[in-house]
């Protein structure tokens, strides 16, 4: 009798194990082979756990600039095969490779986490086949090797960006920096520090918060408030951003301390969730869709009439994505990967991108400018109005 | 006193997030401890409750309206827990009910993202509530004041229903032994369908009230399965008590063991969990009317 009432016990701590591991599914689509002339490229984006808002509108973005390039790039036809990345590098890698091996992609387009990226990056330069990472933001994942290229951005770089504006506002009072407990938190806090101290910042504290099992930031925030910081700097993203936002407003920590962060903080469906407790929070992001450019106005113009919502940072980087790639065809001499990674080389600066013009740097990373925004109310639902340029 | 000021804040949130959790856990206690079924849908039917909270609580929405979101979001529960208890009632083994329930989650995981898409909702706290009063000098949200406040004044009433009436004691009788009381001429399948349909009413309805708190999105389902899974282990299957003492529990690992141990707090949950089962495997305070040999 004994074990039998153990087992209800024992089969619920079994079940809340098994739960702490969930993952995602995968889904595939109709596989093809590129013929000489036609280019075949593997688009890999979140269609399924938490990643999926962000896989979405980097679908769209891609989608958007096909469409208005006649389904063409660089004047070659595009097959788009596709694959779900799932959350992690357990679906995400697989995924990749299946795109490579079984459906012959000439290139690889997508990858919103930065664990699957590095993953799969070794796979990719085997195969000779170039990875053009259009989300995932691990500072090392492009280190000039010919085979990876980025067209989003850097966690260290976002965050640096922000560190002489910090401390230009906070005058001689400390900063207390948090962030999710994971490798992007990480670069995020380092980047920042780096770029703060050396413009004459100094820290009050530093917390990593539990990453995906914590959605309470209150004990964190009291920490904040009672060091003798004079402002906050946070990285978070998706429904960490909603709830730790939210908390700062309500914990009255919005009252004394400003709070900064990489832009991932207020961006899209993240922002409207928020509502106006994000009012007044300062981020650093390299796009925003307020952004007052002309280049920028028809694009925003042309998502919104085709999807009937704003665009985001992510759509944006796929947008542009789909621009290098683009570019590249035009100057490459045939289709095979060895001749786009070469092309992707010789490109040059992209002058009409919707977040102002760019270039890819030595170590294949984007040259780009970041903007500060601020969360203002604009007619009625907060928006990043862009304050100005940094770095 | 910083120190004191801010352990004393985390202290007052840990009881309003184990507010939360012991509504919504209570319910799968019950179920479990009571019914013997486990029930693994049990999360999606706290997401429904947030979800409605979603769909019919507007920003700056009056109390009236809050209450009665919360008064359908029961309803809903119950009537959901009723079909899902004339599911499970001719499975007997856990490992079936199990999947049946879990293919349960999975479908409604996959309606509920069809229905409101896949980024992160908000529930607005009801106006009345929505500001922040001063607690020992620091802004703290009147909202999760309120919750804890209906949490106990639920929990009192769930007690006393339970130990003090006639139908609690049909309730008891049925867990202790099935055949008997159907040998007094009660139906044990309608008990279950009570059970089932509270439990699962409280799920939503905790669900809805955690939606200001918790948010609305795609994984919380599994999120907060979760959480109540390891508040009913460590309280112990089938009474109020324990699910309370487990909230308790687990409120207070969440907020202050996190805040004294910053460093460990990806850790302090399931290290928690594992001390209690390993001091006492059945749980904290598990129910003294836990049946010996199943059902007859």
């Amino acid at each position: 009798m004994r074990t039998r009432r153990l087992a209800p016990a024992a089969l619920l701590s079994t079940a809340a194990l098994a739960l702490a591991g969930c993952g995602g599914g995968s889904l595939s689509e109709d596989s093809g082979g590129g013929g000489d002339d036609s280019v075949t490229v593997g688009l890999v984006l979140p269609a399924s756990g938490v990643y999926e808002p962000l896989g979405v509108d980097m679908t769209r973005g891609w989608e958007l600039y096909l469409e208005q390039n006649d389904g063409q790039l660089g004047g070659r036809d595009v097959e788009v095969v596709t694959a779900d990345e799932g959350e992690g590098p357990d679906v995400g890698v697989p995924a990749t490779t299946r795109v490579i091996t079984q459906d012959q992609a000439d290139v690889v387009v997508g990858i919103v986490n930065s664990a699957t990226a590095l993953g799969v990056k070794e796979g990719l330069a085997s195969s000779e086949v170039p990875l053009i990472v259009a989300n995932a933001g691990a500072d090392d994942l492009a280190d000039g090797g010919e085979w990876v290229w980025r067209t989003s951005f850097t966690n260290g770089g976002i965050a640096a960006s922000l560190g002489e504006q910090v401390a230009e506002d906070v005058g001689d009072e400390p900063v207390y920096l948090m962030a999710s407990d994971y490798a992007a938190g990480e670069e995020s806090i380092a980047g920042f520090r780096e770029a703060f101290e050396a413009a004459g910042g100094t820290v009050a504290g530093e917390s990593l918060t539990p990453f995906g099992t914590t959605s309470d930031y209150q004990p964190f925030l009291t920490r904040a408030q009672n060091s003798d910081a004079g402002a906050i700097y946070a990285f978070y993203a998706g429904a960490e951003a909603v709830s730790f936002v939210q908390q700062y407003r309500e914990f009255g920590a919005a009252e004394d301390l400003p709070l900064y962060g990489p832009g991932f903080l207020t961006e899209g469906g993240v922002l409207e969730a928020q509502g106006d407790a994000a009012e007044g929070v300062q981020t650093a992001m390299h796009y925003s869709n307020l952004l007052d450019t002309p280049e920028n106005t028809e694009f925003v113009d042309a998502y919104v009439e085709a999807y009937d919502a704003q665009p985001t940072t992510y759509a944006v980087q796929a947008y542009d994505a789909a621009a290098a790639l683009d570019a590249a065809l035009e100057v490459s001499d045939g289709t095979s990967g060895a001749d786009i990674a070469a092309a992707l080389g010789e490109v040059g600066e992209f002058s009409d991108s919707p977040r102002g013009p760019w270039s890819f740097d030595e170590e294949h990373n984007p040259e780009q400018t970041y903007f500060l925004r601020e969360v203002e109310m604009v007619d009625g639902a907060p928006g990043n109005v862009v304050q100005g340029e940094l770095n | 006193m910083g120190w004191l000021d801010a352990n004393l804040i985390s202290v007052l949130n840990g009881f309003a997030l184990a507010a939360l959790l012991f509504l919504i856990a209570v319910g799968l206690s019950l179920v479990f401890g009571t019914m013997d079924v486990l029930n693994l849908a049990h999360g999606s039917l706290s997401l429904i409750g947030a979800y409605l909270g979603v769909a019919l609580v507007d920003e700056d929405a009056s109390l009236g309206v809050f209450v009665l979101a919360a008064l359908l979001a029961a309803a809903v529960g119950a009537a959901l827990g009723a079909a899902l208890a004339a599911m499970t009632s001719a499975i007997n083994d856990h490992l079936r009910q199990a999947l049946l329930t879990l293919g349960v989650a999975l479908i409604a995981a996959d309606v509920l993202r069809e229905l409101f898409g896949s980024d992160p909702e908000r529930v607005s706290a009801p106006a009345a509530l929505a500001g922040s009063v001063d607690v020992l000098g620091r802004p703290y949200p009147v909202y999760r004041l309120s919750v804890v406040a209906v949490a106990v004044v639920i929990g009192l009433v769930l007690y006393v229903v339970l130990e003090r009436t006639q139908a609690g004691a049909i309730v008891r009788a049925t867990v202790a032994d099935r055949g008997m009381v159907e040998a007094i001429g009660i139906r044990s399948q309608v008990v279950l369908l009570g059970v089932f349909g509270v439990g699962a009413a409280l799920a939503t309805l905790g669900g809805l009230l955690a939606g200001p708190v918790l948010g609305a999105r795609p994984g919380l389902d599994s999120t907060v399965l979760l959480l109540a899974l390891v508040v009913v282990v460590v309280g112990g299957l089938g009474s109020v008590r324990g699910a309370l003492l487990g909230a308790l529990l687990v409120g207070q690992v969440q907020t202050l063991g996190v805040s004294l141990l910053p460093g460990q707090a990806s850790y302090l949950l399931f290290g928690a969990m594992a001390l209690v089962l390993l001091l006492r495997p059945r749980g904290l305070l598990p129910s003294p009317y836990a049946h010996a040999g199943g059902h007859a």
